[in-house]
């Protein structure tokens, strides 16, 4: 893997993958974007997802758990015609970016998809 | 604003150097930004050496082989310091903090950079160019998040006070701030700035500001009295930018309704 869009590259080979994005959610920046984005446009779906993940990530309900509070690890929407997941990706400097990916419904593997997508973002970040 | 049409006019050109001034400097590299420096903005070796990630001698050792060749950056993925992913990571989010300083400075009375030192390099070596379009419209977006937060400027350069007692306020129970935030309000003791505060957690300084603008529109932290809105118009020196005139009037008074209904 080669930076961001190595990543990105890796993503889109996961089985149905159609557009796939680097996005900071602070401000609902894409900082790498590979295929297509949904509705054509990869700027504005961006933010959307920013906007999804940012109240996920930050809301306290979402990350209490029996063992104490974690961070939120991914966020799934599943829709008719498509599969949205977005994966947090840690790093050990401060930092607000989520992978995206956007996939078709007929031929993607949700599973398969977010195993995967654990791995890129892990990968990203490890020297 | 002339910062943005000196900055298109440089694109235009394929420029390479530094556009330069008080509140800080954009590189660019034929014709697109390639590095961004704030006084305000956690420099990238703040930001790596402030959470642990990088030790003060790793980050001193790129500076020193690297910089000379402009390539620091680099020099750390060579040397097995960085994955590529995490210097792309941590240099676009100082790019873009920094760059939004530089061309909305919180201070007004401060200008928009607008000297040209051609062919300037910064050490720190290009790593992954950002179009000048697309660095304008981040900025506008910022502006604007920072506006839909809380309308209130004034939170930004104040020290940031917090409201004793507050956190309950929200409907359906508490809402206690979460991750960033959290470590905004642990570290606000009334007397440090957000951009103080930014720099003391290695953290995005406008990710920080954002940060101080909904805990003050939550009420958790103190917006200062100074000067009520729709009293006077406020001295142009004294407030930092606000992008919209008319808006932020409307957006305000529904949020002063919204915080009665709720109290």
């Amino acid at each position: 893997m080669t930076g961001i869009d190595g990543c990105l590259a890796e993503a889109m080979a996961i089985p149905g993958a159609r557009g796939a994005s680097l996005v900071d959610w602070t401000s609902g920046l894409a900082l790498g974007v590979a295929g297509e984005g949904p509705g054509g446009d990869h700027e504005t779906s961006a933010a959307d997802a920013a906007e999804l993940a940012r109240l996920a990530f930050e809301n306290a309900a979402f990350t209490r758990s029996a063992a104490g509070p974690g961070p939120v690890e991914d966020v799934i929407v599943t829709a008719r015609g498509g599969y949205h997941l977005i994966r947090f990706v840690e790093t050990a400097f401060d930092s607000s970016v989520f992978l995206y990916l956007w996939l078709d419904r007929a031929e993607a593997n949700l599973a398969v998809a977010l195993f995967r997508l654990k791995a890129l973002a892990g990968r990203l970040v490890v020297t | 604003m002339s910062g943005d049409s000196t900055l298109a006019r440089l694109a235009a050109e394929r420029a390479t150097g530094a556009l330069h001034g008080c509140v800080g400097a954009l590189y660019l590299a034929d014709g697109a930004v390639v590095h961004a420096e704030s006084p305000a903005v956690p420099d990238v070796g703040w930001r790596l050496t402030a959470g642990g990630r990088l030790s003060p001698e790793s980050w001193d050792e790129a500076v020193e082989e690297g910089g000379p060749d402009y390539r620091a950056g680099s020099f750390l993925v060579e040397h097995g310091r960085l994955s590529r992913g995490e210097l792309e990571l941590c240099h676009l989010s100082a790019l873009f903090d920094a760059a939004y300083f530089v061309l909305s400075p919180l201070d007004t009375t401060q200008r928009v950079p607008d000297r040209f030192l051609k062919e300037a390099k910064h050490w720190f070596g290009p790593v992954r160019p950002v179009s000048v379009p697309l660095l304008q419209r981040e900025v506008r977006r910022r502006r604007c998040l920072l506006e839909r937060a809380w309308p209130r400027p004034e939170v930004d350069a104040a020290p940031v006070v917090p409201v004793a007692g507050a956190g309950g306020a929200g409907r359906g129970g508490p809402l206690p701030p979460t991750c960033g935030r959290q470590a905004v309000l642990a570290a606000a003791d009334g007397v440090r700035t957000p951009l103080q505060i930014a720099r003391a957690l290695g953290r995005s300084a406008f990710a920080t500001l954002l940060d101080v603008r909904r805990l003050a529109a939550a009420g958790l932290v103190r917006t200062p009295e100074a000067d009520l809105p729709g009293t006077a118009v406020r001295p142009a020196r004294l407030s930092p930018p606000a992008p919209t005139a008319a808006a932020p009037e409307i957006s305000l008074l529904y949020r002063i309704r919204d915080a009665l209904e709720a109290l």
